[in-house]
């Protein structure tokens, strides 16, 4: 046997130890969604808070948002509302999808909507409120289209609607700097292009 | 006051095992007598503390010390006190204290019973074993430190146990599979002591195999428990989900496996020596890879204890001195050694050369599929999945060759084999190999081409070889039935192990291709037929659990009008945890499961469930069993209770069983 091969077990390891390393530090939940750069599903759903009004994918497009699937069952939900609510003063849009309880349809009645609000706005007035207004997912199908699997789940949304970027787990600062905030602005200054280009050609057309 | 005597018997284990790491290590280079003597009676004292460490923290389990941290996050005062002492290894920092109490009980079992070994090489082993005890208990004692108080505000109930880990197989399952995992550190201890002796003979395999059998057969039955719990509890009734845990478990079980093949051939012929000496080191690797996988959090998997980094870096960290260290001096150490022993291409030798290229291919695919997606995302190509199918199919054809060579390997001598002369025999097997599986065929479905039939034939080429491979040799002593008597324990034990190879192929291939399951709706009265069998739903009501809550259903089972049983499937609903767990009903017979999982109540007063008929899937674990059965057998050989003889008889012993065998 030649005297390098000898060392061959100890490369290897050592090269697959470099990939362990980079892996402890990176969120082994992020999935790329199936919805990437596809439009968000169809829907049409009633608001949280005024239930009379309903809400469509078309009235949610126009400028970049952040979608947030959350519920006052999740701790990790709450925790993040504080920094969210700092986000929204930051000038980020930020849609709540509601997912209600109970889990498994087999236990419990179906949840009371005056209940609900009670218990959503008291969690929204003690830590915080991000939302720019939270629409209900009633039979959790709009969270089953989006392919959620735990809360909280964040969604990026660019003006046209469709999904950029999909996070599973809690938006902290450092989330949000490595991840969110490049896609944003990038997102944004697209969107006020969009918007010149607009009010160029209209005024072209003006012309 | 018990959980901190706990806490300070894990500190004393901690100083007893750096002890045990430097002094008989010491004594082996100064030839210091005294220091080296030291080795004994600190590896038997480590354990002593580390168990006391143990059973104070199922101490305060039991007695629901809710001011200890882990206690209040695993358990509560209504689980039922069995479960209460299984919570002790549920959570992360609880495990490791038990994986600690077992590899301090490997390194004093190694005291205790290597009475034989020269006390320079007793020294090493048990210096080196002392040095991994130390990197294991200062992970547990200063980064997942299990008898932390939250004193003085701590709660007044706990947080229940994981409903999935209350069940008869998680008292049993982790036990088990730490004795394997850690029990192949022997192992290691011994290749390691070997490299710094510089001496290769045969001498270090032949110590080295007891302890590999018995590490090897405590793996085997934990990976089988875990399947078998996964099957019951799981509620869909899948027994392997590739689930990176399950394959961190499985990679040692692989390279374990080659390895007890190449001691062999390194005790008996004194070849293969650095390739036994790297396999020896890489098992007992990929079982410490195991542990950073579970433990670190890099990889998504329901086995994964809750985590954070810095545990993670420890690891990595104990893993690159341990490893990175092993391999280092392997690669300084091997340039020496030269394999003297000379055989011909049909040989025995070269039968388990193939037999360890398949394992290790098998390893290298459990590998990949288990790590490519973790490369794929930081190389910064986005996420990818690797499942069942990728698995499914490369082991499929892995174990088509594997299983052919199997059948052969035992019939062929070492060093040089006439194939003219395995003719007869062999073409006798092939018969009675296509006799069985047809006739097994017959028995249960319609003779079809299918992956069934190939699954059959390779498990009775398999097992028709084994035993008439026995046979064979029982008449070659030539005394008739006291030939039985002749035949060596470990001989029966590879056959054994051989056999239960082939039967768990038989029920893997059975399983997969002739399962059939249905989801149906059901209302009281209602019934649906499958494979023959007819299930009623007779009663559904309401289920009160001492920490659950939830609902059970009754079922009949009939076949062709005559009652098989009655089934009880339940769904519970953990209250503490809310979580909602699957009992399913299982009715097992060695041809056949009938599975029936309780699902959803719809409207309409009707509940959804899952009807299963899973033909032979006990098999599966039959074969299992049957392989660690087989290595209790071998270990039961007197050889391994001989004295060791000096080296100028013993080389004369080798060429003799070399001769015989």
């Amino acid at each position: 046997m030649r005297n390098w091969m000898l060392y061959t077990p100890l490369a290897i390891f050592l090269g697959v130890s470099i990939f362990l390393f980079t892996g402890l530090f990176s969120d082994p939940w992020t999935r790329d969604s199936a919805l990437l750069n596809r439009p968000l599903p169809e829907f049409d759903l009633p608001d949280l808070m005024e239930p009379e009004r309903r809400w469509n994918r078309e009235l949610l497009t126009g400028e970049p948002f952040l979608l947030s699937v959350w519920g006052v069952w999740c701790p990790t939900c709450k925790a993040q509302l504080a920094y969210m609510e700092q986000l929204k003063e930051q000038g980020i849009k930020v849609v709540g999808l509601y997912y209600p309880l109970p889990v498994d349809p087999a236990f419990g009645e179906h949840f009371s909507l005056g209940q609900l609000q009670r218990d959503v706005r008291q969690q929204l007035q003690q830590f915080g409120d991000p939302y720019q207004f939270n629409i209900l997912d009633e039979n959790r199908r709009m969270s089953m289209d989006l392919g959620v699997s735990g809360s909280p789940e964040t969604f990026l949304v660019d003006a046209e609607g469709r999904v950029r970027m999909h996070h599973v787990g809690d938006i902290n600062p450092r989330v949000w700097r490595q991840k969110f905030e490049p896609a944003m602005e990038q997102l944004q200054s697209l969107a006020d292009t969009s918007v010149q280009q607009n009010e160029a050609s209209q005024t072209g057309v003006g012309y | 006051m018990i959980p901190e005597l706990g806490q300070i018997a894990l500190t004393f284990s901690f100083a007893l095992s750096l002890l045990l790491g430097i002094l008989p290590l010491y004594g082996s280079y100064t030839g210091n007598e005294r220091a080296l003597m030291l080795a004994k009676p600190l590896a038997i004292s480590a354990m002593v503390f580390a168990g006391l460490a143990f059973f104070a923290l199922c101490y305060a389990f039991y007695y629901d010390d809710f001011t200890v941290i882990n206690v209040a996050t695993n358990s509560s005062s209504v689980l039922p006190w069995y479960y209460k002492l299984t919570a002790t290894w549920g959570s992360h920092e609880g495990s490791m204290v038990l994986w600690v109490w077992i590899l301090t009980i490997w390194t004093a079992a190694v005291a205790v019973f290597s009475k034989q070994l020269p006390l320079l090489m007793q020294g090493r082993i048990l210096g080196i074993m002392g040095l991994i005890g130390v990197g294991f208990i200062a992970f547990s004692l200063f980064m997942s430190n299990p008898f932390e108080r939250s004193l003085p505000y701590f709660p007044a109930e706990g947080n229940d146990l994981n409903p999935l880990l209350q069940d008869f197989g998680m008292i049993i399952h982790p036990p088990l599979l730490y004795m394997g995992y850690v029990g192949f550190a022997v192992s290691f201890a011994f290749a390691i002591a070997a490299l710094l002796g510089g001496k290769f003979d045969s001498t270090w395999a032949r110590w080295a195999r007891p302890w590999t059998l018995a590490a090897w057969m405590f793996l085997t039955l934990g990976i089988m428990l875990g399947s078998w719990w996964a099957y019951k509890e799981l509620g869909w009734g899948g027994w392997w989900f590739w689930d990176p845990v399950e394959n961190a478990s499985f990679m040692p079980w692989l390279v374990g496996t080659a390895l007890i093949h190449t001691l062999a051939v390194t005790e008996k012929r004194g070849t293969y020596k650095s390739w036994t000496v790297l396999l020896a080191l890489a098992a007992f690797s990929l079982s410490l890879l195991g542990a950073f996988l579970v433990r670190s959090g890099v990889l998504v998997s329901v086995h994964s204890f809750a985590t954070d980094p810095s545990r993670g870096v420890f690891l990595l960290v104990f893993l690159l001195l341990v490893i990175g260290g092993a391999l280092l001096l392997y690669a300084l150490r091997m340039r020496s050694v030269r394999s003297e022993a000379r055989y011909q291409l049909f040989s025995r030798e070269v039968m388990l050369w193939g037999n360890n290229i398949f394992l290790l291919t098998a390893t290298l695919v459990v590998f990949l599929g288990t790590l490519l997606p973790l490369f794929h995302q930081e190389l910064g190509l986005g996420t990818i999945s690797i499942g069942e199918p990728f698995f499914d199919a490369m082991f499929f054809y892995l174990a088509i060759p594997f299983s052919l060579l199997l059948g052969l390997g035992p019939w062929v001598r070492w060093k040089q084999q006439k194939w003219q002369t395995l003719i007869p025999p062999m073409s006798m097997v092939a018969i009675a190999t296509l006799v069985v599986s047809l006739g097994m065929m017959s028995l249960t479905q319609s003779i079809q081409a299918n992956t069934a039939l190939i699954g059959l034939l390779l498990g009775a080429w398999v097992g028709m070889s084994a035993l008439g491979e026995v046979g064979q040799r029982i008449h070659q002593f030539g005394q008739g039935l006291a030939g039985i008597r002749k035949l060596n324990a470990s001989h029966y034990g590879m056959t054994t192990a051989h056999i239960g190879f082939a039967v768990m192929v038989v029920g893997i291939a059975m399983t997969t291709t002739y399962s059939v399951e249905r989801d149906v709706r059901m209302q009281i009265g209602d019934s649906v037929t499958l494979s023959g069998y007819q299930f009623t739903l007779l009663d559904v009501y309401e289920l009160d659990g001492p920490n659950y809550g939830g609902e059970a259903a009754d079922l009949r089972v009939e076949r062709a009008g005559r009652l098989i049983t009655h089934l009880h499937a339940e769904k519970r609903f953990y209250t503490i945890q809310r979580t909602v767990m699957t009992q399913a009903a299982i009715h097992a017979r060695l041809n056949r499961d009938l599975y029936v999982s309780l699902g959803e109540a719809l409207p309409g007063n009707a509940w959804s469930f899952k009807v299963q008929v899973k033909p032979f899937v006990r098999w599966i674990w039959l074969g299992g069993l049957l392989m660690a059965l087989g290595s209790i057998w071998s270990l039961l050989d007197v050889r391994y209770r001989r004295k060791v003889v000096s080296r100028v008889r013993r080389s004369h012993t080798i060429t003799k069983e070399a001769e015989d065998a």
